[in-house]
């Protein structure tokens, strides 16, 4: 898979580079040395001249803002001399022509600028506005929570600016923020009402806590008009925060579920179509997430420019992987167990112990670590307080695809024909010559390779150990004994019901009291029905 | 569906081959003196037989035979519900662990009362006295007695919301699973009050013995061991008795039991509870002698291994269940001194070919091999 953004990124420069010579020449050297000089003139105006300094940096030329940057810089490390007769150069072997930039003589009688503390603050503020143009995201970000905090200091008209170029929401709100909390200390009631607008327009619990504290403070209490405006925009806040956090529950809870579907849809089929029970399974999402750790590694050693891909790889892999390791399992032990179901699930918890423990020799039993693929990486708000993660979307997404395969496999093919037909009858599914035991093992392999397939889900959204299946497992279980056995509809529905409800309650009440009360909640809807929600109409 | 069809274990009482029907009958009538040699021969194998003979059990030796013993206690008391009426609980760690915790609350109010200083975990906790509800559990007799109606309750409410609604088979062995990993992660909390993940410990009297002293942990051993025995002869009666033939019947074919009138949700509950009881007596014992009871009492792993035990031993024997455990367990103390990598895979190695080859476990086929009808109804 290719890396779109970057793709995008470097056809924008590329861009950028063609254009804007042609755009804007550079700043003629007379410019450069007029700003130096009104920089250096004693009584000058520092402050506005780095101001110009800064204005410099955000023009669309390449070769001032590199000058600009490391005059600034200079100043900041005290490295810049203001020569007698107006020849500036920065300190160090060799010493730079301020203006050119070029190897000269430093006037070694001269000390350097020393800046005050103040000018300290303003330069930090400066470079940290440069910042804000910086083609990367984690220095824009970075930068913006550096102006945020000296938002005394900001120059309004480059941060504004910087607000419209900003691509990233997070650092598009925090600037707006920092913007707002400059008005906010306004002494004028319009600059003030205006900054509270501002602030209602991007709700979050940052910006929620800055207007709360506002509110206390005696020159906002004193003026009534303010202060309504105030309440009026935590009112429209709440609001939009708690929208968006039911959703971002939903949204985790979806996710939730699309792996619950993967893991429960392989044990639902198994157990309709053979009343067996796998203890084991956890641990094909297990074998499935190691697959996709050894694929990783290996496109990392082989194919690094494909890397990104490794995750598209690891589908088939892992699927692969497990539905061999699944049939290999129904020929060796399981077949021997039909008629006695209880017993399947010692044997495959035998064999589940026994696999977690041959991972943990071979792989180490702490967590392995992935590198996320870069198109996975982050996300996206959709709401205030409702932002979507990729590997989230990608999770259900994944989850979607393979249901509707399934789905699709076992409605439309004559091995689900042949599947289904064994799950409702199977004697006289046998007697009308439909090969049983080969169906039984290829639908353990499915079952198993939907596991694995569950496995590669959530290595992007989850850790991986050899212990990683035994407790998802568990609420796997869950998700059909609600559902009814080899019931596709029902596994949907419960393990909706059961992914939501999880994520429902865990953030309240902790994740214990969530799987507390979905057992007791299965518990008595079984009473009402005893074979699950969508419990198929079989003839025994 | 039949979820017990296998037409060996449920010919018990058919005619057997003159020879290993005697040693049969021999080594289960045998199994009660054994075990009370065994009780008589703690005490005198550490104080009378002199270190350097072979014979001599060390205090650990001691303390391990009465561990192994509560663990075949709390098989016997599997074997009672699976062999007998078909429930395979994989959660028999939660009565296990319900006993083993009261037991603990009791212990904690004895060593309260000597040195006046809160547990740990209830000083975190913020507490500044004993709590007043724990202090019900001051008396060795008081806290067996509720035990017993705690866990009479417990496995009564489960059963009868379980058994009266027909869930069973594999259904109920997954619910039970997950019951037991709920009620794991609930103790694991530190704010639901029993310890957390550090469990309770720090135990200092039972009964007015020191619980360190050297009589005191042999007695408790002899107390295991005698429980086992007492715990097996009542099992024996029951199992042989119209009680526990009919809860075969109910095993094997629970719908025709219901049609010919019985009320077998009642039978199987009055098993179920039964089982419980015992388990829960199990985990008071083995909590002493361990000096310390947490979470991983209740885990999922105990619960299922306990059914391991039982099905390697052979289930529906009672015997089976006892050597089963005793085997295993020594086995596993044994070899995860020596070889802790090897352990789990030996496990799971005789486990599968138990499970798969010789369905009736150890017992079981020693047994069927000396039954003469071979086949049966399918």
């Amino acid at each position: 898979m290719i890396n779109f953004r970057q793709i995008f990124l470097t056809i924008a420069c590329l861009v950028l580079v063609w254009v804007t010579p042609a755009r804007a020449a550079p700043a003629a050297a007379a410019s450069r040395a007029a700003l130096l000089t009104s920089f250096c003139a004693t009584d000058g105006d520092k402050a506005a001249a780095l101001g110009q300094l800064v204005e410099v940096v955000v023009s669309p030329n390449a070769q001032d803002r590199a000058w600009a940057g490391r005059i600034v810089d200079a100043i900041r490390n005290g490295a810049l001399v203001c020569g007698t007769g107006g020849h500036v150069t920065i300190q160090g072997s060799p010493a730079l022509d301020a203006v050119s930039l070029q190897p000269s003589v430093a006037a070694t009688a001269d000390s350097p600028y020393v800046p005050s503390i103040v000018m300290m603050r303003k330069l930090a503020v400066a470079s940290a506005e440069m910042d804000l143009f910086a083609p990367q995201q984690d220095t824009r970000s970075a930068a913006a929570r550096q102006v945020d905090k000296f938002f005394a200091l900001l120059d309004p008209a480059i941060v504004a600016r910087a607000i419209k170029q900003e691509r990233d929401p997070d650092t598009a709100t925090v600037l707006t923020l920092a913007l707002a909390k400059r008005g906010l200390n306004s002494n004028v009631q319009a600059d003030r009402l205006a900054a509270i607008k501002a602030v209602a327009e991007v709700p979050s619990e940052t910006a929620r806590t800055a207007l709360a504290n506002f509110a206390t403070q005696d020159s906002v209490r004193s003026d009534p008009v303010v202060l309504a405006a105030v309440h009026r925009a935590i009112l429209r806040m709440d609001t939009w925060l708690s929208f968006g956090k039911v959703f971002s529950i939903l949204f985790s809870g979806l996710s939730y579920a699309g792996v619950l579907l993967l893991t429960a849809l392989g044990l639902s089929i198994v157990f309709g179509l053979m009343g067996v029970i796998n203890l084991a399974h956890g641990e094909f999402i297990m074998i499935g997430a190691y697959s996709t750790y050894l694929v990783e590694r290996l496109m990392q050693a082989h194919l690094p420019g494909l890397f990104d891909a490794y995750i598209f790889v690891a589908i088939p892999v892992a699927f692969v992987i497990c539905a061999v390791c699944g049939m290999l399992l129904e020929f060796f032990v399981i077949r021997f167990l039909y008629r006695r179901p209880l017993e399947t699930l010692l044997a495959t918890w035998a064999i589940s112990i026994a696999l977690i423990k041959l991972i943990q020799v071979l792989f180490g039993s702490q967590n392995v670590e992935f590198i996320t693929p870069g198109f996975l990486n982050g996300g996206m708000q959709v709401a205030p307080g409702f932002f979507v993660t990729f590997n989230r979307i990608f999770a259900i997404v994944l989850a979607l695809l393979i249901f509707a395969a399934t789905f699709a496999l076992i409605r439309f093919t004559k091995l689900g024909l042949l599947m289904r037909a064994t799950t409702q009858l199977r004697d006289t599914a046998r007697c009308l010559g439909v090969p049983a035991e080969r169906v039984d093992r290829i639908a353990f392999g499915l079952g198993a390779g939907l596991a694995g397939l569950a496995g590669v889900v959530l290595t992007q959204i989850a850790s991986v150990n050899p212990s990683m299946g035994t407790g998802f497992v568990v609420d796997s279980f869950m998700v059909v004994v609600l559902g009814g056995a080899g019931s596709l509809a029902g596994t949907v529905v419960s393990s909706l019901a059961l992914g939501e409800i999880n994520q429902f309650i865990e953030p309240f009440y902790g994740a214990v009291a969530a799987k507390v009360v979905v057992l007791l909640m299965i518990v008595l809807i079984i009473q009402k029905r005893p074979q699950g929600l969508f419990a198929l109409k079989t003839r025994v | 569906m039949n979820t017990f069809p296998d037409p060996r274990t449920s010919r018990r009482f058919t005619v057997s081959s003159s020879a290993t029907r005697w040693l049969g009958q021999t080594v289960e009538i045998g199994m009660v003196p054994v075990l009370v040699l065994v009780a008589l021969y703690l005490p005198f194998a550490y104080f009378v037989i002199p270190e350097s003979n072979a014979l001599h059990l060390s205090l650990f030796g001691i303390n391990l035979i009465g561990q192994i013993m509560c663990f075949a206690l709390l098989a016997l008391a599997l074997d009672l519900v699976w062999g007998y009426a078909g429930i395979l609980s994989l959660g028999h760690g939660i009565f296990f662990g319900i006993g083993g915790y009261l037991m603990a609350i009791y212990l904690l109010n004895g060593a309260y009362a000597e040195t006046h200083v809160l547990p740990d975990f209830l000083q975190y906790m913020g507490a500044s006295d004993f709590p007043a509800a724990w202090k019900i559990f001051s008396r060795l007799d008081v806290t067996i007695l509720l035990t017993m109606v705690v866990t009479t309750l417990v496995a009564g409410v489960f059963g009868f919301v379980t058994f009266r609604s027909r869930i069973n088979g594999v259904y109920l062995s997954i619910i039970t699973q997950a019951l037991t990993y709920a009620l794991m992660l609930l103790l694991f909390i530190n704010d639901v009050g029993f310890g957390g993940n550090n469990g309770m410990t720090g135990f200092t009297s039972l009964a007015g013995y020191k619980l360190a002293g050297v009589t005191t942990q042999i007695g408790l051993a002899v107390c295991s061991c005698l429980l086992l025995v007492a715990a097996y002869v009542g099992a024996r009666y029951l199992a042989r008795s119209s009680f526990g033939r009919a809860l075969i019947a109910v095993r094997d074919d629970e719908a025709r039991m219901r049609f010919l009138g019985y009320r077998t949700h009642t039978l199987k509950l009055f098993a179920w509870c039964l089982s419980a009881v015992l388990a829960a007596l199990a985990g008071m014992l083995y909590v002493p002698q361990v000096g310390i009871v947490n979470p991983t009492i209740v885990s999922p792993e105990l619960s299922v291994e306990i059914a391991v035990w039982v099905a390697i031993g052979g289930r529906g024997t009672l015997i089976g269940a006892i050597v089963g455990a005793i085997v295993v367990n020594g086995l596993k103390f044994w070899l995860t001194a020596q070889l802790p990598a090897v352990w789990p895979f030996i496990l799971a190695g005789v486990t599968l070919v138990i499970v798969v080859y010789f369905s009736n476990g150890v017992w079981g086929s020693f047994k069927a091999a000396g039954s003469e009808s071979k086949g049966g109804r399918q």
